[in-house]
């Protein structure tokens, strides 16, 4: 573990640091400069970025929605709670998009992140802004939340390291729920360290969350068989050749390195979306403005009321996908759409599996492209989705995955994911470290890298 | 015409906390003190399944002779209400607790009817809105509350049916102890579903009639409905299927809203809950947990205790009163002096007072104590009534203040027959009368001697030496 932080968050000069660094990257939505340190140990001190839909104690927790923009959390996260005992001090909130649905942060309400790589391109999302508050060397380390890709798409269109733990190891308890059978707290960081840090000490049953497993996490494995994703089309060029490079460095490493098939993942998207916005339709009901957020100067009666926030506090994109989990779940509809979803994910389940017979880790990309220029020239809304295919595997069948970074190529990273059955989160973390010490993980031009060695 | 009522109850679960968090479950409290960012549906929270309810659940659907799940899974109700903080309700719809079971209800007429259950699930309560003026107020202390619900086929027929039906159910849930079963106050609500048709048709288009919140107002709303539909059927019209409001001021029905108006709840599993599967040690608490029902026990109490029907119905309408009973038997008294002191001088103390027999200064102890006295006779029937009221007035053991106020019976014969003889002599004239034959004086006599003793005297022995002493003094 690296021991010589160079900043210190009560230091007036790394808060000056953040401030004129977000002006440019638009990375947080709101800083939190007051806040003591409550625990003590491996964190001890050390500045945190939370992803904006996680709950940490009297700071907001706007969901990047017009709908949550007043609202202040009165309670910490499961996965907040513990790095804090540890000593970590959350420093602010990130940006995202709006309730973690989008891939580029341009569906966030309430702010713009810019990619440190490049202003003309995404950040990525949707844990954009944490990505990029690591990736320019804001904090050491972010938390996100994976849906379907959302830590790692960002991880690798920011070039740092993001690591998607197995479903039901990290609780989700302070976790605004966007699809709750698929999603997961997620670590972002520039060193692997940091992350393996993050996991070890937040692992593990939750009396908030009864979907955490009581099991432990395995040991790590002596890993020899690396399969890798046969990808016949659908990356870009430069993300193709770049794949092509990545599976024979890992053979360089002294790896068996074995082409596999996952067929069930051609329909992997279209049961991701079912499943992911039928969840949404319900757990987006809560958001009213009642109880707590923004709600309309004046209504006839509450009905109304609830009416006029919704309609007003909500993005397109969130409308859409609250739209289409209505859809789904509608009665007589569910088997064409939800239920024959389920199906396909059991299948999905059955061929990672079967993978897992044969090899014991599992290369994919992690994105057909790299990060992709920001506005209409861009990839359309429908376009992100069909490029989840890569990511939203791991979210469908709950097994761990990381995104690691593997060079830059025309002044952007590269990046793939290593996949391991479930509660084999810490093969990854070994595979990552020793990714991480027999390759340079370049930092961002203008960013030089701050928390390491 | 034939009509058919089901039934569907909604029972609040004498749990600590609430069904899903960790807050108080409690009525009469401040508005919006018993909640928490779980209840109050905040961003992120999450679901934790109350063990207490799922065993209160599960004793309940057995109870009703249910099939028991093996695996009961939560599910996602959707629908928008201001008072429902998620805007979806918790509760089961494919895998409840309990399905197929059923209930002997006695009819009014003396019929014992074979009550089919559909099923019997768990659930959250939603809060309470209020509507003050131009303002809409809601207080969540109620949302998140653990209710069963459960529901009945359509196997009851009139408005008395489900009166009776009701009476007896919450007596099964109260001898359960899984409820209050209070309706007034909302722990015990009823919806029913109607329908009439021309006999031999089978069932017609089903009417719910929602807000029926006391036994009483079941009756008269489901007679008030089956007239109204058999009036429509007999001018050749159609029913709609709609639901229905009771209007306890107007004393009738009225719609709420039709079917094209009815929901989709698009139920679907809860995605932060695992299934919940009870284990046999679970199961085996359960069993253990069931008690013997209110028929049972009033067989039982006429057959083994010798006490008459009526008496026995007086007993088994709560547990409290049927256990006391037993209590009090258990200490050597004779069933039928307990039962008649319990329907009698004990409960027109408890009007008095304004009590219930639990929380009354006369416990089984307590009563077992004074009949015990009275057995013995240390005391005799006045003074035990006396006796009874001072327990209720001091909430001391009868022995005690006995002891105290020198209630007890002198039986001594030498001071019997001191009393005696201070009469006499008072009244030389009148034991003269009695010794010519005058019986009527003699009334007048023993009177004025229990006066000297204050009420004391044992009455038999007075007698009997009031005997002695005339024939002495005729001798």
């Amino acid at each position: 573990m690296k021991k010589n932080w160079k900043v210190r968050p009560e230091d007036k000069d790394y808060q000056a640091f953040l401030l004129e660094t977000n002006k440019k990257l638009g990375a947080f939505l709101s800083f939190s400069f007051n806040e003591a340190m409550t625990g003590d140990g491996e964190f001890q001190g050390i500045p945190l970025a939370v992803k904006d839909n996680i709950a940490v104690k009297n700071q907001p927790l706007t969901c990047a929605s017009k709908l949550l923009e007043n609202l202040v959390s009165p309670y910490d996260a499961t996965v907040v709670s513990r790095l804090k005992d540890k000593g970590a001090v959350v420093i602010g909130k990130t940006n995202l998009d709006e309730f973690g649905m989008g891939s580029s942060n341009q569906d966030s309400a309430l702010a713009e992140t810019f990619n440190p790589w490049d202003p003309l391109v995404v950040p990525g999302g949707s844990s954009g802004g944490s990505a990029a508050a690591v990736a320019a060397g804001m904090v050491p380390l972010a938390i996100g939340t994976d849906t379907g890709g959302s830590v790692r798409q960002p991880a690798m269109f920011t070039g740092v390291f993001g690591f998607k733990p197995t479903y039901g190891v990290v609780s989700r308890y302070g976790l605004t729920a966007y699809a709750s059978s698929l999603e997961v707290p997620g670590f972002i960081a520039r060193s692997v360290e940091w992350i393996k840090l993050a996991l070890e000490l937040t692992a593990g049953a939750d009396p908030h969350d009864q979907t955490t497993t009581s099991d432990v996490l395995a040991e790590v494995r002596p890993i020899k068989k690396i399969g890798y994703l046969k990808v016949d089309d659908g990356l870009s060029p430069v993300m193709a050749a770049a794949y092509r490079e990545h599976i024979e460095a890992w053979k360089d490493l002294g790896y068996v390195l074995m082409p596999v098939d996952i067929p069930a993942l051609e329909y992997a998207v279209p049961a991701y979306y079912t499943i992911a916005t039928a969840e949404a339709s319900a757990n987006l009901a809560r958001f009213t403005g009642i109880r707590y957020g923004v709600r309309p100067d004046y209504a006839q009666n509450p009905q109304e009321l609830v009416k006029k926030a919704r309609t007003a506090g909500f993005g397109r994109e969130v409308k859409r996908r609250i739209l289409l989990g209505t859809y789904v779940l509608r009665s007589g509809f569910q088997d064409q759409y939800y239920h024959r979803a389920q199906k396909i994910r059991t299948i999905i389940r059955g061929d990672f599996n079967r993978v897992f017979e044969k090899v014991d880790i599992l290369l994919m990309p992690v994105y057909p492209t790299q990060a992709f220029p920001r506005g209409e020239s861009g990839l359309s809304h429908l376009q992100q989705k069909l490029a989840d295919k890569f990511t939203v595997g791991a979210n469908l069948t709950g097994i761990p995955a990381i995104s690691i970074p593997a060079g830059v190529r025309d002044g952007l990273p590269l990046g793939f994911q290593l996949l391991a059955p479930a509660l084999h989160d810490r093969d990854l973390i070994q595979m990552a470290q020793l990714w991480e010490s027999k390759t340079s993980i370049p930092a961002p031009p203008n960013y030089p890298p701050r928390w390491e060695d | 015409m034939e009509s058919f009522i089901g039934l569907e109850i909604h029972i609040h679960l004498a749990t600590e906390t609430k069904l899903f968090c960790g807050c108080r479950a409690r009525f009469g409290d401040e508005p919006n003190t018993n909640v928490c960012p779980v209840c109050l549906g905040y961003p992120g929270t999450l679901p934790v399944a109350n063990q207490q309810a799922l065993f209160l659940g599960y004793v309940v659907a057995r109870a009703l002779n249910c099939e028991l799940s093996p695996r009961t899974v939560f599910e996602r109700k959707n629908y928008f209400y201001p008072d429902l903080p998620k805007n979806y309700q918790i509760s089961q719809y494919e895998h409840p607790i309990g399905r197929n079971g059923f209930i002997m209800v006695p009819l009014p007429g003396g019929e014992v009817r074979k009550v089919r259950i559909h099923d019997a699930h768990l659930e959250e309560d939603a809060g309470k809105m209020i509507h003050a003026g131009d303002m809409s107020l809601i207080d969540y202390n109620r949302a998140g509350y653990p209710l069963m619900e459960i529901v009945t086929e359509p196997d009851l027929k009139t408005g008395e049916e489900a009166e009776a039906f009701l009476i007896h159910f919450q007596r099964v849930i109260r001898y359960l102890k899984v409820s209050d079963g209070n309706m007034e106050e909302g722990s015990m609500r009823c919806d029913a579903n109607v329908s009439v048709n021309f006999p031999g048709k089978g069932l017609g288009t089903k009417v719910e009639i929602k807000n029926l919140n006391s036994s009483r107002f079941v009756k008269k709303a489901l007679n008030f409905e089956i007239q109204r539909q058999i009036g429509v059927l007999k001018q050749g019209g159609t029913i709609r299927q709609e639901t229905r409001l009771w209007n306890e001021n107007r004393d009738l029905t009225e719609v709420m809203r039709t079917k094209e108006m009815a929901n989709d709840y698009r139920y679907f599993p809860e995605p932060d809950m695992p299934p919940f599967e009870p284990d046999p040690v679970f199961l085996e608490k359960v069993e253990k947990a069931q008690t013997e029902l209110p028929d049972r026990k009033k067989a039982r109490f006429v057959n083994d205790y010798r006490i008459s029907e009526e008496s026995a119905e007086f007993l088994i309408a709560s547990r409290y009163v049927a256990d006391y009973f037993e209590e009090v038997v258990q200490i050597g008294i004779e069933p039928a002096l307990v039962a008649s002191w319990l329907s009698g001088d004990v409960q027109k103390l408890l009007n008095r007072h304004g009590l219930t027999l639990d929380t009354s200064p006369m416990s089984a102890r307590r009563l077992g104590q004074l009949l015990r006295l009275l057995n013995e006779e240390r005391i005799h029937g006045k003074i035990a009534k006396k006796l009874a009221e001072l327990v209720f007035e001091e909430d001391r053991d009868p022995e005690i203040i006995m002891r105290e106020k020198g209630l007890e019976q002198i039986v001594d014969f030498d001071v019997l027959r001191g009393f005696i003889k201070n009469v006499a002599d008072e009244y030389p004239a009148v034991i003269h009368s009695i010794k010519n034959g005058d019986e009527r004086q003699r009334g007048f006599l023993i009177g004025k001697i229990m006066e000297k003793s204050q009420g004391r005297a044992h009455p038999q022995k007075l007698q009997k030496l009031f005997d002695d002493f005339l024939s002495e003094v005729t001798a």
